[in-house]
């Protein structure tokens, strides 16, 4: 007798339920769901901000390729701008596949636009794991291209910026919630991968360098390599070395990064960068024996040791540190005035550079 | 090695992953919660020993049984009664701040007190329940959620975004002097022995000092997941910036090849069982001892009466609570709860040892 009581509260209880849910959920076709976001900067208008959605439209059939829809919206914040596309669209517009935001060259050349940046990651219905980058010319353009290999909007981006499809050492791709903690965090600073928009192709092989507030750097392809390098995050790559007049190519499948941040008391500290590399010698203008591949192998650390100097320079000239040096001085130094020290030591800092080559074979033939 | 007596410590210690604990320990992570993690995890063990091997003298009887036949009757109302109020508090606070965390991330056109109902219905049926039952019922949650719950944090444990300078750089705050707020929220991951108190009915047989040493296991990890992972994501100045920092964590992995990418939802999807078992046996103490304070059985009508005045708690608290102040008074809870534990478990050791001999 008790149990039954029991369940009759229950039914009860649960049939009430139904009396309480008012318009909560909306079913998946009265939804528009956002691929991806461009911010661009206004121009010829008082408003600053050049919102973009990219809409994605489904199809019954498989056949033919997805379309899109890009919708604009001129704003000061980005908030009202999407309040005010909401007008523009007959459905709800739902962010949550939102996966890739591109922010317009000019946005994050200009200081001042952090706020923007924190939107995205208030805002609960945005994935942290969208990935950001930086559109050029500008963010609508990127938006707007659709290479003839994609059949979902905006998945050539997806594929390109993640590992899933093409993996190379040129793209740094960067996810939402990463470039947050690095626009926070003392002692690494954001890095951004630059789009290109090329009429019906994406390019993807630069690198935009943050402070803590706006991009004060761009590396070219061979730097965003080196860059790619240190991070440890990729491993394929070719790399040009130059020895006399032969020039022979070496495709790297394995990359290993180490550095040590040195403060001898009385000298000049140095940061010592470890770089060991694995790989195969893809093409050359000239045969190349085996027996003498030790020696290309001394010219390959030669030229490596090289080119990782020059970039770590140029970087630490610019007062930047995506590879985030301070925050290893940070972590291995127990005063709390460590960031005020780092920063007296970082403008004169030296780098050892030492690489290790290793070519395993030149490939089929020698 | 005794399992009920350690899933009613590990699912506390689960259910601290995502609410309150991370919160308030990253808020001092630079101003002593580090050294107050070290000192917590001394205190929770030795309190749990102490707890569980007194109530360990009275085999298969919880404290009404224990204290039936007690004469002063008026302080067996004031002890009973301030138990249930921390019990049933304590329960409350995990539901108020999941339902928070359920609509903000799930549905937030939802009304809260919807979602509330649909919980209170689940949370009412399995409190009733024999004392027994709510333990089998715990097991099953625990034994097909944990698996999957550890598999997240072992993606995260994996994560090339994790940065483990960041961790290193909280780490070396070390010699701070220690905040007692994350004392107190520290030792909460261990407080879940004090459960024994009515599920002391189901354990029989001693309690080995291997249990013991598993506790300490589990406590020193997952302290470490709860504290460290999110500082590692989001970095050491960074962290404290989130309203949720292990959800916001949650949704920073990435599962590329399951049907589901991202793994916010799949946490969320884990955590409602586990938080539904984890209300319900707080609840299940604080009922039983309710029971256990009246003389006689308990009437249909009391029962009634009893579960009204937790579900009158409860929408009042979902109504008056918002997500802000919930944290603030979380933060002084703990430390009531850190003083109030000490005291009833070094009454409760006294009382068990003068008792026995």
């Amino acid at each position: 007798m008790k149990s039954l009581s029991n369940w009759r509260l229950v039914v009860i209880i649960l049939s009430s339920i139904i009396l309480l849910n008012g318009c909560g959920f909306k079913d998946i076709d009265k939804r528009f769901f956002v691929v991806s976001i461009g911010v661009d900067l206004a121009k010829n208008s008082s408003k600053k901000y050049l919102v973009s959605l990219k809409f994605a439209i489904p199809k019954a059939s498989r056949d033919s390729p997805t379309e899109f829809e890009i919708v604009s919206e001129k704003a000061d914040s980005i908030s009202e701008a999407v309040r005010i596309i909401k007008t523009k669209v007959d459905k709800e517009v739902d962010f949550s596949h939102a996966k890739v935001i591109v922010v317009g060259e000019e946005v994050v050349k200009e200081k001042g636009n952090a706020g923007i940046y924190y939107w995205f990651t208030r805002r609960r219905d945005i994935q942290a794991i969208a990935w950001v980058a930086i559109g050029k010319p500008t963010a609508l353009e990127v938006l707007k291209v659709k290479p003839k290999s994609e059949f979902i909007p905006s998945n050539a981006l997806f594929l390109s910026l993640g590992k899933d499809g093409s993996e190379t050492p040129y793209v740094i791709s960067e996810f939402l919630f990463d470039f947050k903690y690095r626009l926070i965090e003392r002692g690494i600073d954001p890095m951004l991968p630059i789009i290109e928009a090329k009429k019906d192709i994406l390019e993807i092989n630069k690198v935009g360098l943050f402070n803590k507030s706006y991009q004060k750097l761009a590396l070219n392809p061979e730097e965003t390599k080196i860059v790619s390098f240190l991070r440890k995050r990729e491993e394929k790559s070719a790399n040009k070395i130059t020895k006399g007049k032969i020039v022979v190519v070496i495709d790297t499948h394995k990359v290993k990064t180490k550095y040590k941040i040195h403060t001898p008391k009385g000298k000049t500290p140095y940061i010592k960068v470890n770089v060991s590399l694995e790989g195969t010698l893809e093409e050359a203008t000239r045969r190349v024996p085996n027996e003498k591949l030790s020696s290309y192998e001394k010219a390959a650390e030669k030229t490596l040791n090289k080119e990782i100097r020059n970039v770590l320079v140029k970087i630490q000239k610019a007062n930047l540190d995506p590879i985030g040096f301070g925050l290893r001085y940070r972590s291995r130094h127990f005063n709390n005035d460590d960031w005020e020290e780092w920063k007296r030591i970082y403008p004169e800092i030296k780098f050892k550079v030492q690489t290790k080559m290793q070519i395993e074979d030149t490939g089929l033939i020698e | 090695m005794n399992r009920y007596f350690l899933y009613l410590v590990l699912l506390n210690m689960i259910v601290n992953v995502i609410i309150f604990v991370p919160k308030i320990l990253i808020e001092y992570r630079y101003n002593g919660a580090v050294m107050g993690v070290l000192i917590a995890i001394p205190i929770g063990i030795a309190l749990n020993y102490f707890y569980s091997t007194a109530i360990n003298r009275f085999p298969e009887q919880g404290l009404p049984e224990i204290s039936a036949n007690s004469k002063h009757r008026w302080l067996k109302i004031i002890h009973f009664g301030s138990i249930q109020l921390i019990w049933f508090s304590a329960g409350l606070i995990t539901l108020v701040g999941f339902i928070d965390i359920l609509v903000r991330f799930i549905n937030p056109e939802m009304p809260k007190l919807a979602l509330l109902v649909i919980y209170l219905a689940a949370i009412f049926l399995i409190i009733q329940l024999p004392t027994q039952r709510v333990v089998y019922f715990m097991e099953i949650v625990l034994f097909f959620n944990t698996p999957l719950i550890a598999f997240i944090i072992f993606k995260a444990f994996a994560n090339d975004y994790l940065s483990w300078d960041s961790m290193l750089e909280v780490g070396t705050h070390i010699f701070e002097r220690p905040s007692i707020k994350s004392i107190a929220a520290a030792t909460y991951c261990f407080s879940g022995y004090s459960n024994l108190i009515i599920f002391n009915r189901v354990i029989n047989g001693k309690l080995k000092v291997l249990n013991f040493i598993a506790i300490f296991i589990f406590g020193v990890f997952n302290l470490f997941t709860t504290f460290f992972i999110p500082i590692g994501f989001h970095g050491s100045d960074g962290a404290n910036e989130y309203l949720y920092p292990w959800i916001s964590t949650a949704d920073s992995l990435r599962l590329v090849y399951s049907p589901i990418e991202r793994v916010i939802f799949l946490f969320l999807m884990f955590y409602m069982s586990i938080t539904l078992i984890s209300v319900s046996v707080h609840w299940h103490v604080a009922y039983e001892l309710i029971k256990g304070t009246f003389k006689e059985k308990v009437s249909k009508k009391q029962n009634l009466l009893i579960l009204s005045i937790f579900s009158g708690a409860s929408i009042a608290g979902v109504i008056f609570l918002n997500t802000l102040l919930l944290n603030k008074v979380t933060v002084y809870w703990m430390i009531v709860r850190l003083g109030f534990e000490i005291v009833l478990v070094a009454i409760f050791f006294i009382w068990a040892r003068r008792r026995s001999v």
